[in-house]
């Protein structure tokens, strides 16, 4: 070591509290030493680096917390420190037993709530944090069935004391997070930085996840193979990226309320060619929201009747609705006591201090000490945020203290918890933070396990730490270590390498596709190819613009007129270029950038390119699971292309076309990578129908608009290469005729040649091809209704005579040319809604009413 | 006496329903005051299927769901329910205050009565609603009095109007209108009983009613109704009916019991369509002995 001080050294002077690198005597853990070690032999440099690698893994990887931000609708990218939060084993075991205490402990609480409530007769637990707590849902009392644990799944937040020992600051049951987060944070550490758990045992994440799948199997009627799913409140959630890498992880179907629905007493999932049974049900939704029939009646996330179907034992959801009654900050006041009565045995993990002040004595104590304590109401409603006593001056103290006389049963106090610093790396140097450890436990139905390893979040800046609803802060890896193996293995379990190694780099395209993914899907292949389609057209127009800069003085050349009237009309950006009612703007064709420049950057402009490319965005994240790695790095990079795109500007003109050729083959790249990969299922079959769909619609717009009126053969030549260039055709068609450009030759090539992929005779067949893959509703043995209207247009197509397309009346016009494409481009318009009818066909409004006439209500 | 009871409800859509998950909460409870020796349920068309089961308060619920394209349905509840003639009451003198005394000190009471007398989701009240109970609720008086002097208060100074307000017309409007129907008064006046920290609870049934004079009684003229039953210490749990004024006995016939018209309602449903929909209640009260 040749720097004057030691990392550890330099470190150890930075501490203001207890921290977890010293132990009780005050010296150094000796895992951390080696940990510091590592970290010096690296380099603070070097440490950089990793961090920075890290920071692009996780982006590349899509991590994301809160996928779009709605005011920025930028991507908010998940944040891990480099240095691992670490706890030797021994120490871990005696948490692990006080964590299972407390699931034990919540499941218990949890059936006597919602059965005989001996809790209450007897007085241990206050009436009032039951019946008044909007956690507790009456129509929930009768949807156990068996004996097992119904607590299947808890997350604990835990964090040192100034005691030394861990202190469990809150449980979360309705749809505990993080635990996917906790997996990728493992991952990205393993192959970003394996240096640092060298000379380390570390516990496996592995054993918890096979726990899981093992729980699932042993759940619902359907033992031998259970039908899974993971149902999610969908792509505004907050934690979406978790559902998407759980459930594709875990190998479970990822669905939305509106995918399932209740039939003859069984839960089925919607998919496009039947329904599917569903055996159990991992929900990430809470519990107000699960059935709108019985409980929350606006909620559009659930699946009314839902627990009609628990109670006929039909379907298993963990955890079970109802459970929120658990989430309830008033009972960790009455915790120790319930542990004595219903497990007879005292408590092993304390909770933070809770006073509830529905009691005489508590009150007293809590509005007298109100500067060192946090306020909370005992009803988890988002609402009320908690309350910091010590950040209210004197004023707000009184008010604070109004609020909870006016109804003090509503309010608990807990003690605001000291917490011990971990070593983060924060700006280049290695700091002591605050550190909250999310714990994960997973029930076999019997027995609790506890996932060897964690979430854990610190703080950036040096200040108390809030814990937060959200994920605040910087996660971290959380390492559980001891010196040899065998302390942390677990007894027969030898697959925990298999799950271990398991990447997300695979697609986990499962052969039932929902209707909501086939919509998806199918629009992502509307959407990317309309996209493409508008970045290929504005490339040609700028290389045009630039070509014919200043050659013309103010007025643009007729066939760029012409050109930048078929933007407006392929984008649907009335007036545009086109004007008003057919009166042209001469200004506009003075300065086309005015026009085109918010054609390209306003992502509020219907049409515009950047919102097309949002609208992509949009719905490619709404089935990301059917992406595969490689696949979701394009699409960041389109993400970052979308960013270059808004910051389009008049004055930097070579930066936008710049821009457009990259965004250009990232779309290109798009379609590669899925082409490649995609199984050739329903999914696949959809996403070129709609690619092909909107292929053929846009060609066929432009040349519409470039050739129903004959113009001088000038110009006609220089609107002939444009749209060959269109169609990626100028090149081929220069070695094939090796003449002159003309219309007959150009259209003779355009709709006819069967060769080539950008011709309508060729996305036609294409597209006949993909639908008649896709499965039969009725009359099995003739062609749907889509596949006619393919068909019919492909014939018209196929039969045209170039030379009486050509032909042009007394007005310039050529009216074969444009009844023709109107002809052909309703029919395949139509395909679209041939195709939902037949299998999207789940959208349908949910209403709720009940049953009140308005002219003879209950009138006496 | 003895009655037969028909509900029947009818839904016209203008657009064909094909999913639609229903509850049903129409079969008359059994207990000291009345038997219901008979119930059918007739639903057209025929649903997938029929569960009954008991819900928290112990009323009779049932659940079925449609799956088959439909534009009008059907629901009618047939029921025959004996009423036994009602038990001499003898008012207790217990007075507003010392029931509040025992509520607050008897532990079993407190767990029995607590739900009955917070908040609940169609009952809240605001400091006008307090005010209003405090006319009639006294401390130092009788509180089975004074809850019939807030009935016959709500029956005197509001006026019956079906058109002034729906179900979801908040308490503190229904106060300011004094217009309403049953369920507004029944809820306020739930509402007011719990605002002092008394326990109410929402009963929903029949009434039956009488022709004018001379005239036969007309086939579905009669309605669902709703009153109050207010838990006092000693006598147990006590029926008002505020919008007749009276105490509710033989011609009080009882479906269910609960918070309030949420826990309750006759028939809730959920359904999945985009147009619109009517629906048409029609309630025969027929005197059989």
């Amino acid at each position: 070591m040749n720097t004057p001080i030691s990392f550890l050294d330099s470190y150890k002077k930075t501490i203001s509290s207890y921290d977890e690198v010293i132990n009780k005597s005050g010296e150094v853990k000796s895992y951390w030493a080696t940990i510091f070690a590592t970290l010096e032999a690296v380099g603070l440099d070097e440490l950089g680096i990793r961090n920075e690698e890290i920071i692009n893994k996780l982006k590349e990887n899509g991590v994301t917390y809160n996928v779009y931000d709605s005011e920025n609708e930028l991507v908010r990218p998940w944040k891990l420190d480099p240095i691992p939060f670490v706890i030797h084993q021994s120490e871990w075991a005696t948490i692990e037993k006080g964590l299972i205490q407390r699931a034990n402990l919540l499941d218990l609480i949890y059936k006597d709530i919602y059965g005989e409530q001996l809790l209450i007769k007897n007085n241990i637990i206050p009436a009032e944090l039951v019946f008044n707590n909007s956690g507790f849902l009456r129509p929930c009392f009768d949807i156990q069935h068996s004996e097992f644990h119904q607590l299947s799944l808890l997350a604990c937040d835990i964090a040192r004391g100034p005691d030394g020992k861990m202190w469990l600051l809150d449980n979360r049951v309705q749809s505990p997070s993080g635990s996917g987060y906790a997996l990728e944070n493992r991952i990205v550490m393993a192959n970003v930085f394996p240096q640092l758990n060298k000379n380390i045992h570390r516990g496996k994440l592995g054993p918890y996840f096979i726990e899981l799948q093992k729980t699932v199997g042993k759940l619902g009627n359907n033992a031998e193979n259970p039908n899974v799913v993971f149902l999610s409140p969908g792509a505004g959630n907050e934690t979406y990226f978790e559902h998407v890498y759980l459930s594709s992880y875990l190998g479970f179907k990822l669905v939305e309320g509106s995918d399932l629905l209740v039939r003859e007493g069984y839960v089925w999932l919607k998919t496009i060619d039947q329904l599917e049974r569903v055996d159990v049900i991992i929900k990430r939704i809470d519990d107000q929201w699960c059935d709108p029939l019985e409980l929350n009646k606006n909620s559009l996330l659930g699946i009314p009747g839902l627990l009609q179907v628990m109670r006929l034992g039909n379907v298993a959801v963990i955890n079970p609705p109802g459970i929120s009654v658990l989430e309830n900050h008033g009972l960790m006041a009455f915790i120790q006591n319930a542990c004595k009565f219903l497990l007879k045995e005292p408590l092993i993990m304390n909770s933070t201090a809770t006073w509830w002040c529905g009691q005489t004595k508590e009150l007293t104590y809590v509005l007298n000490n109100l500067p060192k304590l946090i306020i909370k109401k005992t009803n988890r409603d988002l609402g009320f945020k908690s309350v910091y006593g010590r950040k209210l001056n004197k004023e707000q103290l009184k008010e604070l203290k109004a609020t909870i006389l006016s109804n003090p049963k509503e309010y608990v106090a807990q003690e605001e918890v000291s917490l011990s610093t971990t070593p983060s790396l924060i700006d280049g140097k290695i700091l002591p933070r605050l550190a909250v450890i999310r714990a994960f436990l997973i029930s076999d139905g019997s027995n609790y396990k506890v996932m060897k390893g964690g979430l854990t979040r610190s703080s950036v800046v040096e200040d108390k730490f809030q814990i937060s609803n959200q994920f605040g802060g910087i996660s971290k890896d959380t390492w559980i270590i001891s010196d040899n193996l065998e302390e942390l293995e677990e007894p027969k379990e030898q697959q925990d390498d298999i799950i271990e190694i398991k990447k997300t780099n695979q697609i986990s395209m499962s052969t039932a596709l929902t209707s909501r993914n086939a919509e998806n899907l199918f629009w992502v292949g509307r959407l990317s190819e309309r996209t493409l389609v508008l970045t290929s057209f504005l490339k040609i127009i700028f290389n045009r613009l630039n070509e014919n800069v200043s050659s013309h003085g103010k007025k643009q050349p007729e066939f760029l007129v012409v050109l930048l009237k078929a933007v407006t009309h392929l984008t649907q950006t009335y007036p545009g270029f086109v004007g008003e009612e057919g009166e042209e703007d001469e200004a506009a064709f003075e300065k086309p950038l005015a026009e085109l420049i918010p054609l390209i950057k306003d992502a509020k402009k219907e049409g515009s390119l950047s919102y097309n490319v949002q609208s992509l965005l949009y719905t490619i994240n709404h089935i990301s699971e059917k992406w595969n790695n490689d696949t979701k790095g394009i699409i960041y990079l389109i993400e970052e292309s979308l960013v270059s795109l808004k910051a389009s500007d008049e004055q930097k003109i070579s930066q936008t076309t710049h821009g457009l050729d990259k965004l250009y083959i990232r779309l290109m790249a798009f379609y590669g990578n899925t082409y490649e990969t995609l199984p050739r299922e329903n999914g696949f079959y959809l996403f070129e129908a709609g690619k092909n769909i909107e292929r053929f619609l846009s060609l066929v717009s432009v040349i519409q608009t470039l050739f129903c009126f004959k113009r001088s053969e000038e110009v006609e030549q220089l609107l002939l290469e444009s749209v060959l260039e269109n169609h990626n055709l100028l090149a081929q068609y220069r070695s094939n005729y090796k003449s002159q450009l003309n219309l007959v030759t150009v259209l003779n090539m355009l709709f006819l040649e069967k060769n080539s992929p950008y011709t309508l005779a060729y996305i036609l067949d294409t597209l006949a091809y993909n639908i008649s893959n896709l499965p039969k509703k009725s009359e099995l043995n003739q062609l749907s209704i889509a596949e006619k209207k393919v068909l019919e247009a492909s014939t018209i197509i196929k039969l045209i005579d170039p030379e009486k397309l050509e032909q042009a009346d007394e007005n310039n016009f050529r009216e074969t040319l444009d009844s023709t494409i109107n002809t052909v481009s309703e029919l395949i318009s139509s395909v679209t809604s041939s195709l939902s009818s037949l299998y999207f066909n789940h959208s349908v409004m949910q209403l709720s009413f009940l049953a009140t006439d308005k002219n003879n209500s209950d009138e006496i | 006496m003895k009655y037969k009871l028909v509900h029947k409800t009818t839904y016209t859509y203008i657009d064909s329903i094909h999913n639609y998950q229903c509850i049903v909460c129409l079969h008359p409870i059994s207990s000291e005051r009345q038997n219901c020796e008979d119930f059918k349920l007739t639903i057209e068309p025929n649903p997938q299927n029929l569960y009954a089961r008991k819900d928290y308060f112990g009323n009779t619920q049932y659940y079925f769901s449609i799956l088959k394209p439909h534009k009008v349905l059907q629901v009618i509840a047939t029921s025959v329910v004996e009423v036994f003639p009602p038990k001499l009451i003898v008012a207790n003198a217990i007075t507003c205050s010392e029931a509040l005394n025992l509520f607050n000190t008897k532990l079993a009471l407190k767990n029995e009565l607590l739900q009955f007398q917070l908040p609940s989701p169609f009952i809240f009240w605001d400091e006008e609603v307090k005010l209003f109970a405090q006319t009639c609720l006294d401390p130092n008086e009788s509180l089975y009095e004074s809850v019939a002097k807030l009935s016959e208060k709500i029956f005197t100074e509001f006026e019956f109007n079906s058109g002034a307000t729906t179900i979801n017309t908040p308490l503190n409007e229904v106060l300011k209108l004094r217009k309403g129907v049953c369920q507004d008064f029944t809820h306020l006046m739930i509402a007011c009983v719990r605002s002092l920290g008394f326990a109410a609870r929402y009963v929903s049934g029949y009434l039956e009613t009488l022709p004018p004079k001379g005239k036969l009684k007309l086939q579905g003229s009669d309605a669902s109704h709703a009153w109050v039953s207010v838990y006092v210490p000693e006598m147990g749990w006590c029926e008002f009916d505020p919008t007749n004024n009276i105490i509710s006995g033989e011609r009080h016939i009882v479906t269910a019991y609960g918070r309030d018209y949420s826990d309750i309602s006759p028939l809730k449903g959920i359904i999945f369509s985009s147009g619109e929909h009517k629906v048409k209640v029609e309630v025969d009260v027929i005197p059989v002995l």
